[in-house]
């Protein structure tokens, strides 16, 4: 297997964090050429420096744009290191795929797409819905995209039902064994998770990956 | 200038320029970044009430040229709603730089103010963000409008109806958004304030949820107000724009929401600043408000009172008194909850911030909204008297004071003291502060009397136009 040069890994971590997304794509390609695997990159550049951006943004060294462009640099290399894998007909690089969304009647983002973003740089495939999602919505993107975990997001006490209505209706329909269902933002709590029967909750962003690292048996990053 | 804004402003977000929303947050960050740098805008953090003039009018340019080149994300559309500079300038100078707040005997004038301003703030109370249980929610009320400094009434938010869970959009939307409004014209007449005006009625989450608190019998009259909120950041949506709509129609008071985050898009205090003097800017075009709430608050913990919090309340609260005439009122948001002298400290904090930077008052958010019946009137009398304790005072002065109060509480940022609960605090059959709430309100006012800060006389000064300087 050929190794990473500290040059190169040194330059793309510093492309990434910078939010240089035409750089990291370009160090990436040319890593891809030089017969690294996607996977070490995966492992030893975009996991590492997105976990080091995010732990800095939950220490408020660094705001939210600098957490943004880091995200869509890490996805832009994601994305190439993924249809690398495919072409060389191996399994995806994923570590699991997330749905997301605000649920009905909540209209709030940025917490949601925080935690979207903390979520792609450690792996995950993450498919957002948006806010003021349907129940049915859930299940439906659940179902088309053979989901790992649901999280469902409500930052108003008005929201709540949405939250545990969503929850019966995959019970409704026998889906609910099929998936984990998560819930956060700012009026849930784990009472309330533990009360409508979602599988976790979490406070913060931060929180959010280790709970769903844990829930798809994937080490803590820690 | 433009004079029948609304039908134009639906013709541009139907016309204007397509753009995901995931791409304008992204261009706005940039953008703001680079008018950070271009106008030299700096956060000093042991200077919280600066006493930059230039850079508070650097500032407002920032604010407006982000405002220009962004214009407004209407996510109905996913279309910038685009102004003109000349129609910015036009909108912001026809701007009301008073209103009349409420009715009868108890109607106010609330002002646009200066900085170093010696014209009265006025004190808009109630659960800011804050959720009641049924139970406790009409004492709460009343026990802000009782308060003889508080001017205005928030009825805040109930999270629940007849004890079930309120479903948006739903008819518990409606009949919880009618009950509010009726209790919080209970609590303004059992406190015998019948006329005071009320900001809003904040449980429902829909246009048709708001204007079913309208009633002028029971519920929200004319001379009342319901929020119309941005969306962070520079956002509206057509549910918004129809509230209004309404309001303009039945000439109710419209009152601006932001809630600018910092560390969020506009990046740190001072992007967040230039945003926040944006917004004020949407709020005249877009939402053509009485007064606008300064809601800025911080992503992590949804405070403002801490040093970025309170700096940008001052430099964003100067930047507007400076350039516009328009009628700015801050939103403090505490970590510390009832019953303590954290959150007394806080309030102090925001408080005299609020009244040398050009802005009148509005709390209090006691645990970022975060505890349920966390509101009690003792902490808005605070708030007005420390407000009016600090007019007249120089930015210099009311610098050192809040330094000062920062040292009170600042160490407990992380790790707050919640406190208790209004039922823990107040007598419920009286209406009246219990013993320790009181202890607790008098031990830090001496501490203040102490640094120098007039409490006592300073809302007499108020009251009978007594000479400040």
């Amino acid at each position: 297997m050929v190794k990473i040069s500290t040059d190169l890994l040194e330059k793309l971590d510093a492309a990434l964090r910078q939010g240089n997304t035409d750089e990291a794509e370009s160090l990436a390609k040319e890593m891809l050429d030089k017969g690294i695997e996607p996977l070490a990159l995966v492992q030893e550049v975009l996991v590492p420096t997105l976990t080091d951006v995010g732990r800095k943004f939950q220490n408020f060294e660094i705001f939210l744009p600098e957490l943004m462009m880091a995200g869509e640099a890490a996805e832009r290399v994601t994305a190439l290191l993924e249809g690398a894998t495919l072409n060389a007909g191996k399994p995806t690089i994923s570590v699991g795929t997330i749905i997301l969304g605000q649920v009905e009647g909540d209209i709030h983002d940025i917490g949601r797409n925080i935690v979207k973003t903390l979520l792609k740089s450690h792996g995950f495939k993450v498919i957002d819905l948006g806010r003021d999602v349907a129940a049915s919505a859930f299940l439906e993107a659940a179902q088309k995209e053979k989901a790992d975990i649901i999280g469902l997001s409500a930052l108003m006490t008005t929201t709540l039902p949405a939250q545990r209505r969503t929850i019966h209706l995959f019970e409704e329909v026998g889906a609910r064994g099929q998936f984990k269902i998560v819930i956060g933002g700012g009026a849930t709590s784990q009472g309330w998770a533990d009360e409508i029967g979602a599988d976790g909750y979490a406070p913060d962003a931060a929180s959010a990956v280790e709970l769903f690292k844990m829930l798809m048996g994937l080490p803590s990053s820690k | 200038m433009q004079t029948n804004w609304l039908p134009e402003i639906v013709n541009r977000s139907e016309n204007g320029p397509f753009m995901k929303e995931a791409d304008f947050d992204l261009a706005l960050a940039r953008k703001t970044a680079e008018l950070v740098k271009k106008h030299g805008i700096k956060f000093d953090p042991k200077v919280l009430v600066p006493r930059d003039d230039d850079m508070a009018d650097r500032l407002y340019q920032a604010g407006l040229e982000l405002f220009i080149e962004m214009g407004v994300y209407n996510q109905s559309t996913e279309r910038r709603i685009l102004f003109v500079r000349e129609e910015a300038g036009a909108a912001v100078e026809a701007a009301p730089n008073a209103v009349i707040l409420g009715c009868g005997k108890d109607a106010v004038v609330e002002r646009h103010r200066e900085v170093e301003s010696t014209i009265p703030c006025r004190m808009h109370s109630g659960p800011t963000g804050t959720p009641c249980s049924e139970r406790f929610h009409p004492l709460i009320l009343q026990s802000c409008a009782q308060e003889p400094l508080v001017d205005c009434l928030g009825a805040g938010s109930v999270a629940t109806y007849l004890g079930r869970l309120i479903i948006p959009s739903s008819p518990t939307e409606i009949l919880a958004s009618r009950k509010e409004a009726a209790i919080a014209r209970e609590a303004v007449c059992q406190a015998g304030r019948p006329g005071m005006h009320i900001e809003d009625v904040a449980v429902p989450l829909t246009c048709a949820g708001k204007i079913a608190s309208i009633d002028q019998q029971v519920g929200l009259r004319r001379s009342d107000g319901l929020l119309v909120s941005q969306m962070p950041e520079l956002k509206t949506n057509y549910d918004q724009l129809s509230r209004v709509a309404y309001m303009q129609s039945v000439g109710m008071h419209i009152v601006d929401l932001m809630t600018p985050l910092i560390g969020g898009l506009g990046g740190g205090a001072e992007g967040t600043a230039v945003v926040t003097v944006a917004s004020h800017i949407l709020g005249v075009l877009c939402y053509s408000v009485s007064y606008h709430f300064m809601g800025h608050m911080n992503l992590q913990w949804s405070h403002n009172t801490d040093r970025m919090g309170l700096w940008i309340q001052s430099i964003a609260g100067q930047a507007l008194a400076r350039n516009t005439p328009l009628v700015a009122v801050n939103d403090l948001y505490t970590r510390s909850g009832l019953g303590t002298p954290e959150i007394l400290w806080e309030v102090a904090a925001g408080a005299i911030v609020g009244a040398v930077s050009g802005l009148n008052q509005h709390g209090v958010g006691a645990t970022c909204g975060t505890r349920m019946d966390h509101t009690s009137g003792i902490e808005a009398r605070f708030q007005a008297q420390m407000a009016h304790a600090a007019l007249g005072v120089t930015r210099q002065q009311a610098n050192e004071y809040v330094l000062e109060c920062l040292r009170h509480y600042e160490h407990t940022l992380g790790n707050p003291n919640v406190g208790k609960s209004f039922p823990e605090l107040y007598n419920t059959e009286t209406l009246e502060p219990g013993q320790e709430w009181l202890e607790v309100y008098q031990k830090v006012c001496q501490e203040l009397t102490q640094l120098g800060l007039d409490i006592d006389r300073g809302w007499r000064k108020v009251r009978h136009g007594e000479n400040l300087n």
